[in-house]
C-alpha cells in the first residue's frame, strides 16, 4: 500500500500540473502558479469566558490576484492545516476565472471548533483575525466570505471590526451579508438559475429544443428547486427527483411521467428539501428507490445533492437516452464514472462551471457594496445570465476546437486567463 | 322519570346542599382568618355568611349574643322557629349563635332544619368560641410585644400588666406560668422559692421537710386549688425580688411560647389522625399568625414529627426537612389536603420532594433577586390512604392481592381493574373534598399525578411507573368533576398495572406496603387562542450526562426544554428534538452552524385543546401561523432565519406568515436571567439535599414554577455501574478514565472498528470515502443495538475527512456505541468531536458516546484484539476488501467462544471499561425466563428476532423444501411493538406436498408465538407469523417480496438455518 497519505494541496497541484502541460506553461509559470503569492499565519489570543487566555492559529492564503482581489472564504474548522487552506485557494482562483470576473483565489481559516465556543468567544475570535490582517485584507485587496462554520454572523463582525479600524464603511470588504447589511438579492436563485443558463446555452448548442427534453433531478434542495423552476419555465418538463427522507433515514425517488408539479411539492418540503412520503404519494407520486433518479429515460440529468453520487457501480444504468448532465452539485461525479461518460460522449457541464453563480453573484454583491448602490434582484439575475452565458460558451468553444472533454476544457480555460494575466503585468 | 333518575335526583339535591352549606363554613373562615379584623367586624361578617348555608336563605336570620352585646340584622325579629349553639370560650359560656326563620317552613330533622344544619351552626359557634380566646390572646401577645420594645424600667409594670391579663384570659396557662416560675427560681436557688416549692409540691420534698412525710392526707389537694392564686402570687412576689424585671418578662414570653406548642406536640405524640393534627394546627397558627419567632427545641420536635407524619420516615429526608421548613407551612398546606375520616396516610413521595424543594428555595438568600418569580403551581393533595377508602368503599379490597399474582395474570386483568376502578364511586366526603378543590382551581386545566410511597423510597428510579394525567377542565362543575374522579380512579388503577408490578416483584418489592397519593396541580401556562400551554416548560438535571464539548464539566449539569408543555422534553422523541442547553456553560451550544441549529430545533408542541377537552400535539409551523402573535415573548422563544444567517428581531413586527422562524429560544438563553436562575436552583437543591437533583419546571412567560424535584439517578441503562478493578487485562478491550459518562451497554457481539493508523495512511480521498461507505452498510447488516463503532479523530467528518469516518447518522444509527478514538501524534493529540456532528440524534435515540485515549497513563487498549483477531470484512463486504487493513470487523462469540462485550461506564469515577463476559442469556435455555424480563416496546423487536432466530434453526431444509429463511419488516427494522406480526419470507423449492406441510408447520408455531405474546404482553392477533413463501421464479423475476432480498433499502435479513444434506430437490 502507498504509505503517502493524502494531502489537498498536492491533489490541487498534480492538477494544475495537467493543465499546464496541456497550455505548455513555462517554468517560471509554473512555479508561480504552483504555489500562492502570499501565505498570513498568525495568532489569536482570545480571553475565554472562563477568564483563561486561549491562542487560535488563524491564516489567510491569497494564491493568485493579477486577475483582480482576492475572493474565499473563511473556514473554523478544528483540524484546519495550511495545506488544506493553499490547496482551496489555488481552487478559488480558478474558478473566479472560468466565469471570467476580475477576482483572484484566496482562502483563510482558524483551527478551531465553534462546537467548543460561545457565541461571544467566536465573536472574539472574529475581531482577532480581522485585527491580524487588517492591512492586508480589503475591498480591494482581499475578499473573505463565509465558509464552513462561518455564517453570516461571522461575516458582520468581522465588518465591523475592520470599519472600526480604519474608520469609515467598506460593505465591500466581504460578502456573505444578509440583505440590508450590503448582501445582493438573487443570492437564493443564483447557483440554480447558473445551472439552467448553461444548461440552455448547451442545449441551443446540441440542437435540442427545450421544449421536447425531459430531466431527472437528483435533490430537492434550493439549487436544484430554482434549476427545476427555470428548467419549467424555459420549456423543459422534469419527471421525477430525488430526496432524502430524515423519517426513514434513507433517500427516495418520486416521480410523475406527467411532469412535476413544483409549486406543489414546495409546499410539502421541509427546510432541507425532503419531500413529505405520504403526501407526495396522496398526489399521485410514484415512490422509487433512492437511486432510482439516475436511470430514468430522459434526455438531461441534474445530480443537484451530494458528492460522489454518480460511481462506477451506478453510471452503468443510466439510460441510452440520456444526451447531458448538468453538474449542479459539487464534485458528484466520482472520476471512474466520469471516464465512462466522457466515454459515451454523454455532453457534461462540469461542476466548476454549472454551479459557478453562487461565486458570480458574490461578485456582484462585492460590486454594489463597493458603490454602495444595490440593483433589484432582476438586475442581478440578468447579469448572472451573461456572465454564465458568455462562460460556456468560451468554454465549450475550447472543448469543441480542441476535441477535449468539457471538463479539462472549463479548467484549462482558467489557468489559461490567470496566466494571461499573469504575463500582461509583466511577471513572468 | 326512571327510579334511578329520581335517586340521582335526590343525590344531586342534597349534594347541592352540601355544597352550599361548605361555602357558607368557608366564608366565615375567611372572615374569621383575618388577622387585623376586630370583634365586631368578625361578628358582622359571620351573620352575612350564614343565611346562604340553609335550605331557605331568603327567610333565614342570625344573631349573636356575645357578653353584652348582640349581633343581629336590621329588621330583625324573633321567631319560634330557631336553632341555638352556645359560644364557649376555656369551658365557660360567653354567649350564643342563633338562626331563626322568619316563616314557618316545611318540617325537617329539627324542626324546619336539617340535622346538617344543627351540625353546621354548632360548628360556627364553635369556630367562634376560638377565635374569642386567639382574639383576647392576640390582645395579651400584642400588649406583651409592645411593653418588650420598651425600656427596661418600664418592664416591671408590663409584665404585671401581661400576667393580670392571663389571670382574666387563660387561667390554665396562667397558673402553667406560675409553675414554671416557681421551678425556675428554685434552680437558680432562691431560697424561698424552694420552701415555697415544698409547700407546694410535698412530693418534691426536700431531706429537712421529712417531717411532712407521714401526713400525706386530702389537705394537699385543698392546697392546691385553694391557694393556686395565693401560690402564684408568691411566687412572682418572690421573682420580683431576686430577678431583673427583663429577665422575667423573657421568661414569660418564652413559657407563652411553651404552652401554645404544647398542645400540637401532645396531637402528634398520640399518633392523631390527620383530622385531629389538622385541628390542632390550625389552632396553633391561630394563635401565632406569624409563626413562632423562638427557635425552641420543641419547635424543632414538632416539625420532626409533622415531616414524619405528612411525607416521609425516611431520616435522611427528614433530617433536611426539618431545617427548611416550618410549622406555619404545614398549616397553610393542610388547607389545600383531602382525607378520609380517622386518616393516617401522607403525601407520597412526590409531594414531598417538590414541597421540600420549594420550602428550599423560598427560604434561600439568593442574591439579586434572581429567584424572586420562582412560584410553585396551586396544589391540592389527597392523602395516600385514601386509595384504601376508596377501595373500601367500593369493595375493591380484593384488588389488593393482585401484586401477589403471576405476573401473566396480573396483565391479563389489568384492564378489567381499570374499567372497575373507573366504575366505583368516591365516598362523599372525598367527593366533597374535590369539589372544593375545583372551586378553587376554578377552570383551570389541571394535572392528575401519582405520588406514592414507593416514588418516595426509590427515588426516580420508580417515577414514570405511575400515570399522571391532564384534564381541561372545562365546562360545567358536573362534568369536571367526573373528568377529575376518572382520572383520579385511573391513576389508583395504575397501582396494579402489570409494569410497576412487575418492578416491584423483581426488586423484592411486593410486600412493602404501597400507598398512592394523588397531585392535583394547576397546569402551568396561559390561554393562546383555542390552546392552553406554558410558554416553555422541561427538566434538568443538576448533573450532565451527555457532554457534547470537552469544556462542559458534569457538574455544569444540563436543561432539556421545549416550549408547550413539558411532555416532549421529558421523553425521549423520536421524531423530534429539545432545546440542550448546560446552565453552567450556556454559551456552549450543541447546535451551531445554521442548519444544525434549524434541523435540531422543536418541530411540534404539546397543548391543551380547550375547545376539544384535549391533550394535542401540534405542528410548530402551523401553531405559529395560527397563533405566533398571541404568545407572551414570542420573541425569546423565536428566532428568524435568513438563509445562512439566523437572527433574533428587535421590535415586535414577526412576520408568522412568511418568516422563516425558528424555535431556538436564542433570547430566553442569552438574553434573560432565566439559565442563571435554572443554574442556581440546581446549585442550591444540589448543596441542600446532598445529592444531585433533577427538576421539572415550567413558565408561563412571566413567573418560574416548579413542578418536581427528585434524586437524579436515571433509568434507562444510564446509571452510575460499578467499574470491576481485578479483571484480567486479556479480558479487557478498552478503559477510559476521561469525559466518562454513565451507563452500561451490555450484549455486544460485534465489534467495527477504524485503525486510526492505517485510516491516516490512505491516500487517496476515494478510499477515504469508501470506508464510510463500507461503515454504512455494515451498519445495515448488523444487528441493531449489539454492536459498536470504533474509529479515529471525528466521525462524521465533512470535506476534511481525514480526521475522522465522512458518515451521516443515517450510516451509524443502528450501533449501541459510537467510539473516537485520540492518538498521539508526535506530540500533538488530535481533537475529538463528542459527537457533534449529529449529537441530538445521538442523544434521543440512546446511541451511547465515548471517547478513547489510549496513550494516557493507566488505560488500556487491547491493540492485540483490534488488530490481531480474525475479521469478517472480506466474508461479508468482499468488495470492500481492499480496506481490511483500515476496517475490521470482529465477530466477539466466534472470537472468544461465546463471550460478549460490556462495556460499563460511570462518570462519578470518570472511568469506563469495555470487557468481554459471558452472554447474559443463551436461546436455548431460559427463553422464558428472559421473556418475562423484556418488557416496553424496545423489547419488543428482540423477542421476535430470536423467535425467528429459533424456528429457523429448527427448520429441516430438505422435509419442507427450504432454501432460505428470511425476516423483514417491523422485527428486522427494530421497530417492532407489542401487536406486531413478524414477517418471515421463505425461499422455498419443491412439490405441493412439501409446501403444505412447511405451512403447517410453521401454522403451529404461528399459533404458539401468538400464546407467547399474549402472555407476555396482553396482545392476541390471531397467529403472530406472516409468511410470504417465493421460489425461484420469483427472486430471478424480483417478483412481490422478493425484491427484498437484496434490495438496497429495507433489504429482508437472512437467518441461519441448518444445512441442507444434499443439493436440491
Amino acid at each position: 500500500m502507498n504509505s503517502k497519505p493524502f494531502n489537498p494541496f498536492a491533489m490541487a497541484q498534480a492538477q494544475f500540473d495537467r493543465a499546464a502541460d496541456f497550455l505548455s506553461l513555462d517554468a517560471a509559470m509554473r512555479d508561480l502558479l504552483r504555489f500562492p503569492m502570499r501565505e498570513y499565519q498568525f495568532n489569536i489570543p482570545v480571553r475565554m469566558d472562563d477568564g483563561t487566555v486561549k491562542i487560535f492559529r488563524g491564516f489567510r492564503v491569497q494564491h493568485n490576484d493579477a486577475r483582480g482581489p482576492g475572493k474565499g472564504g473563511i473556514r473554523f474548522h478544528p483540524h484546519e492545516t495550511i495545506d488544506t487552506v493553499r490547496a482551496l485557494s489555488m481552487w478559488m482562483t480558478w474558478k473566479c476565472s472560468v466565469v471570467d470576473i476580475p477576482l483572484g483565489g484566496s482562502k483563510g481559516g482558524v483551527v478551531c471548533d465553534p462546537h467548543n465556543l460561545s457565541m461571544r468567544e467566536q465573536e472574539n475570535l472574529c475581531r482577532g483575525w480581522v485585527r491580524q490582517l487588517s492591512k492586508d485584507i480589503g475591498p480591494l485587496i482581499d475578499v473573505p466570505a463565509p465558509d464552513v462554520m462561518t455564517s453570516a454572523q461571522h461575516m458582520l463582525w468581522m465588518l465591523d471590526e475592520f470599519e472600526t479600524i480604519n474608520r469609515g464603511h467598506y460593505p465591500g470588504l466581504i460578502t456573505g451579508k444578509p440583505v440590508g447589511m450590503g448582501g445582493s438579492l438573487g443570492r437564493t436563485e443564483a447557483t440554480g438559475y447558473g445551472v439552467i443558463f448553461t444548461l440552455r446555452e448547451a442545449l441551443k448548442e446540441l440542437n435540442i429544443k427545450v421544449e421536447n427534453t425531459m430531466a431527472s433531478v437528483q435533490g430537492f434542495g434550493n439549487v436544484a428547486q430554482y434549476a427545476i423552476q427555470l428548467y419549467q419555465q424555459i420549456g423543459g418538463k422534469v419527471i421525477c427527483v430525488s430526496c432524502w427522507d430524515q423519517t426513514d433515514q434513507t433517500s427516495y425517488t418520486f416521480r410523475k411521467m406527467s411532469g412535476i408539479d413544483l409549486q406543489a411539492l414546495l409546499k410539502i418540503t421541509d427546510r432541507f428539501g425532503g419531500i413529505d412520503k405520504n403526501q407526495a404519494k396522496a398526489m399521485g407520486y410514484e415512490i422509487l428507490h433512492g437511486d432510482a433518479w439516475i436511470e430514468q429515460d430522459v434526455d438531461i440529468l441534474i445530480p443537484a445533492a451530494l458528492e460522489n453520487q454518480i460511481t462506477a457501480d451506478n453510471v452503468g444504468r443510466i439510460a441510452p437516452r440520456v444526451k447531458l448532465i448538468a453538474e449542479g452539485a459539487n464534485g458528484p461525479t466520482t472520476p471512474d464514472a466520469d471516464q465512462i461518460i466522457a466515454q459515451r460522449k454523454i455532453f457534461m457541464i462540469p461542476d466548476f462551471l454549472a454551479n459557478a453563480g453562487g461565486v458570480t453573484c458574490s461578485y456582484f454583491e462585492q460590486v454594489q457594496s463597493n458603490m454602495n448602490y444595490f440593483w433589484e434582484k432582476d438586475e442581478v439575475l440578468g447579469k448572472l445570465d451573461l456572465k454564465m452565458t458568455s462562460a460556456f460558451h468560451s468554454v465549450s468553444e475550447l472543448a469543441r476546437k480542441r476535441n477535449i472533454y468539457m471538463r479539462d476544457a472549463a479548467y484549462f480555460i482558467a489557468v489559461n486567463r490567470v496566466a494571461q494575466a499573469c504575463r500582461d503585468r509583466g511577471w513572468v | 322519570m326512571s327510579d334511578a333518575d329520581k335517586i340521582k335526583g335526590r343525590l344531586l339535591d342534597s349534594l347541592q346542599e352540601r355544597a352550599k352549606e361548605l361555602n357558607c363554613l368557608y366564608e366565615v373562615e375567611e372572615v374569621l382568618s383575618n388577622v387585623n379584623i376586630t370583634l365586631d367586624d368578625a361578628f358582622g361578617g359571620v351573620i352575612q355568611a350564614i343565611p346562604q348555608g340553609l335550605q331557605y336563605p331568603d327567610s333565614c336570620q342570625p344573631r349573636i349574643e356575645f357578653e353584652d352585646t348582640i349581633y343581629q340584622p336590621q329588621n330583625f325579629a324573633e321567631t319560634r322557629w330557631v336553632l341555638s349553639s352556645s359560644i364557649v370560650v376555656q369551658d365557660k359560656v360567653v354567649g350564643s349563635l342563633k338562626v331563626y326563620y322568619t316563616k314557618e317552613l316545611p318540617a325537617s330533622d329539627v324542626g324546619p332544619f336539617l340535622k346538617e344544619e344543627a351540625k353546621l351552626i354548632n360548628t360556627i359557634a364553635d369556630r367562634l368560641g376560638h377565635f374569642v380566646m386567639y382574639h383576647r390572646m392576640k390582645q395579651l401577645f400584642h400588649s406583651l410585644k409592645k411593653t418588650g420594645t420598651e425600656k427596661d424600667e418600664e418592664n416591671s409594670q408590663s409584665w404585671q400588666v401581661a400576667l393580670n391579663l392571663l389571670r382574666q384570659t387563660d387561667r390554665n396557662l396562667f397558673l402553667n406560668i406560675s409553675h414554671k416560675m416557681l421551678n425556675y427560681l428554685c434552680w437558680s436557688g432562691v431560697e424561698e422559692a424552694k420552701r415555697l416549692q415544698q409547700y407546694y409540691n410535698p412530693d418534691q420534698r426536700s431531706e429537712e421537710d421529712q417531717v411532712f412525710a407521714d401526713t400525706n392526707r386530702p389537705y394537699q389537694k385543698r392546697t392546691l386549688s385553694f391557694s393556686s392564686d395565693f401560690l402564684s402570687d408568691e411566687t412572682f412576689k418572690i421573682a420580683a425580688d431576686h430577678l431583673s424585671d427583663n429577665e422575667i418578662f423573657t421568661v414569660i414570653q418564652k413559657w407563652i411560647h411553651e404552652d401554645r406548642m404544647s398542645f400540637l406536640l401532645e396531637t402528634l405524640n398520640r399518633n392523631s389522625s390527620l383530622a385531629e393534627v389538622s385541628e390542632a394546627l390550625r389552632k396553633y397558627y391561630r394563635m401565632s399568625p406569624g409563626g413562632v419567632d423562638l427557635p425552641t427545641l420543641s419547635q424543632r420536635g414538632a416539625r420532626v414529627s409533622l415531616v414524619r407524619r405528612f411525607f416521609s420516615d425516611q431520616l435522611d429526608y427528614i433530617n433536611i426537612a426539618k431545617n427548611h421548613i416550618e410549622i406555619v407551612d404545614f398549616y397553610l398546606l393542610m388547607q389545600n389536603v383531602i382525607y378520609g375520616p380517622e386518616s393516617h396516610g401522607k403525601l407520597g413521595g412526590k409531594a414531598a420532594g417538590m414541597f421540600l424543594a420549594y420550602q428550599i428555595l423560598k427560604n434561600a438568600e439568593v442574591a439579586s433577586g434572581l429567584l424572586s418569580n420562582l412560584k410553585a403551581p396551586k396544589t391540592w393533595y389527597i392523602t395516600s390512604d385514601v386509595i384504601l377508602y376508596f377501595m373500601n368503599y367500593n369493595n375493591l379490597q380484593d384488588v389488593a392481592e393482585q401484586k401477589y399474582k403471576d405476573i401473566n395474570q396480573v396483565r391479563i386483568e389489568y384492564p378489567h381493574v381499570i374499567q372497575s376502578f373507573k366504575n366505583a364511586h368516591f365516598p362523599p366526603d372525598i367527593i366533597q373534598g374535590l369539589s372544593v378543590a375545583l372551586d378553587d382551581f376554578k377552570d383551570s386545566p389541571l394535572i392528575v399525578r401519582s405520588s406514592s410511597l414507593l416514588e418516595d423510597r426509590m427515588g426516580a428510579a420508580f417515577s414514570g411507573k405511575y400515570k399522571s394525567l391532564f384534564l381541561a377542565n372545562q365546562g360545567p362543575k358536573e362534568k369536571r368533576l367526573e373528568a377529575l374522579t376518572d382520572a383520579i380512579a385511573e391513576v389508583y388503577a395504575s397501582v396494579f398495572g402489570p409494569d410497576p408490578i412487575e418492578y416491584r416483584a423483581e426488586r423484592g418489592l411486593l410486600d412493602f406496603h404501597e400507598e398512592m397519593g394523588i397531585m392535583i396541580q394547576e397546569v402551568v401556562g396561559v390561554k393562546i387562542g383555542q390552546y392552553f400551554m406554558p410558554a416553555f416548560a422541561g427538566v434538568a438535571f443538576s448533573r450532565n450526562e451527555f457532554r457534547w464539548s470537552p469544556r462542559i464539566k458534569r457538574e455544569d449539569g444540563l436543561i432539556r426544554f421545549v416550549p408547550g408543555l413539558g411532555t416532549r422534553a421529558v421523553d425521549r422523541l423520536s421524531d423530534d428534538y429539545p432545546i440542550l442547553v448546560a446552565p453552567g456553560q450556556p454559551g456552549l451550544r450543541v447546535n451551531i452552524t445554521c442548519d444544525e441549529i434549524i434541523r435540531y430545533s422543536p418541530k411540534k408542541i404539546d397543548v391543551i385543546d380547550l375547545k376539544d377537552n384535549s391533550f394535542e400535539t401540534v405542528e410548530i409551523k402551523r401553531f405559529l401561523k395560527e397563533c405566533g402573535p398571541l404568545i407572551p415573548r414570542v420573541s425569546q422563544m423565536i428566532s428568524i432565519c435568513d438563509r445562512d444567517h439566523i437572527h433574533q428581531q428587535v421590535g415586535p413586527n414577526i412576520d408568522f406568515e412568511s418568516d422563516e422562524l425558528v424555535v431556538a429560544f436564542e433570547g430566553l438563553i442569552s438574553r434573560t436571567p432565566f439559565v442563571g436562575q435554572i443554574n442556581t436552583i440546581l446549585k442550591l437543591l444540589e448543596s441542600k439535599l446532598n445529592f444531585p437533583v433533577d427538576i421539572e419546571f415550567a413558565s408561563d412567560g412571566h413567573d418560574f414554577y416548579l413542578l418536581q424535584c427528585r434524586p437524579q439517578s436515571s433509568a434507562d441503562n444510564a446509571a452510575a455501574v460499578p467499574i470491576p478493578k481485578d479483571v484480567s487485562p486479556e479480558r479487557v478491550i478498552f478503559s477510559a478514565k476521561r469525559f466518562v459518562s454513565n451507563g452500561r451497554v451490555p450484549d455486544i457481539t460485534h465489534i467495527v472498528y477504524v485503525d486510526p493508523g492505517h485510516y491516516g495512511e490512505l491516500p487517496d480521498r476515494a478510499d477515504l470515502l469508501a470506508v464510510g461507505r463500507a461503515v454504512s452498510r455494515l451498519n445495515q447488516l448488523l444487528p441493531k443495538r449489539q454492536f459498536i463503532l470504533m474509529g479515529p479523530g471525528r466521525w462524521g467528518s465533512r470535506g476534511d475527512i481525514k480526521l475522522g469516518v465522512n458518515v451521516t447518522y443515517s450510516d451509524i444509527n443502528n450501533t449501541a456505541m459510537l467510539i473516537e478514538v485520540a492518538r498521539q501524534k508526535g506530540n500533538y493529540l488530535p481533537d475529538l468531536s463528542f459527537g457533534t456532528h449529529f449529537f441530538q440524534d445521538l442523544v434521543e435515540s440512546h446511541i451511547r458516546y465515548l471517547p478513547l485515549y489510549p496513550d494516557d497513563p493507566g488505560v488500556i487498549f487491547n491493540e492485540r484484539f483490534l488488530k490481531g483477531s480474525p475479521s469478517l470484512l472480506p466474508e461479508i463486504l468482499p468488495e470492500f476488501e481492499y480496506l481490511s487493513d483500515t476496517l475490521r470487523l470482529m465477530d466477539i462469540p466466534r472470537i472468544t467462544n461465546g463471550m460478549v462485550l460490556q462495556v460499563l461506564m460511570n462518570a462519578d469515577l470518570d472511568e469506563a471499561i469495555g470487557l468481554l463476559v459471558p452472554p447474559k442469556s443463551v436461546l436455548d435455555s431460559g427463553e422464558t425466563k428472559a421473556a418475562v424480563s423484556d418488557s416496553g416496546t424496545s423489547e419488543a423487536w428482540r423477542w421476535r428476532m430470536r423467535m425467528a432466530s429459533y424456528i429457523a434453526s429448527l427448520i429441516d431444509p430438505e422435509k419442507f423444501g427450504v432454501k432460505g429463511f428470511y425476516v423483514f419488516g417491523s422485527t428486522k427494522n427494530a421497530t417492532a411493538g407489542p401487536a406486531s406480526d413478524i414477517d418471515i419470507l421463505i425461499h422455498f423449492q419443491g412439490p405441493d406436498e412439501k409446501r403444505c406441510r412447511l405451512e403447517y408447520w410453521l401454522n403451529g408455531w404461528s399459533l404458539c408465538l401468538d400464546e407467547m405474546n399474549y402472555q407476555r404482553t396482553g396482545y392476541r392477533t390471531g397467529g403472530l407469523l406472516d409468511v410470504h413463501i417465493i421460489t425461484d421464479d420469483d427472486i430471478a423475476r424480483k417478483t412481490s417480496y422478493a425484491a427484498k432480498i437484496g434490495a438496497i433499502t429495507d433489504a429482508a435479513r437472512a437467518l441461519p438455518i441448518p444445512n441442507r444434506k444434499k443439493n436440491g430437490d
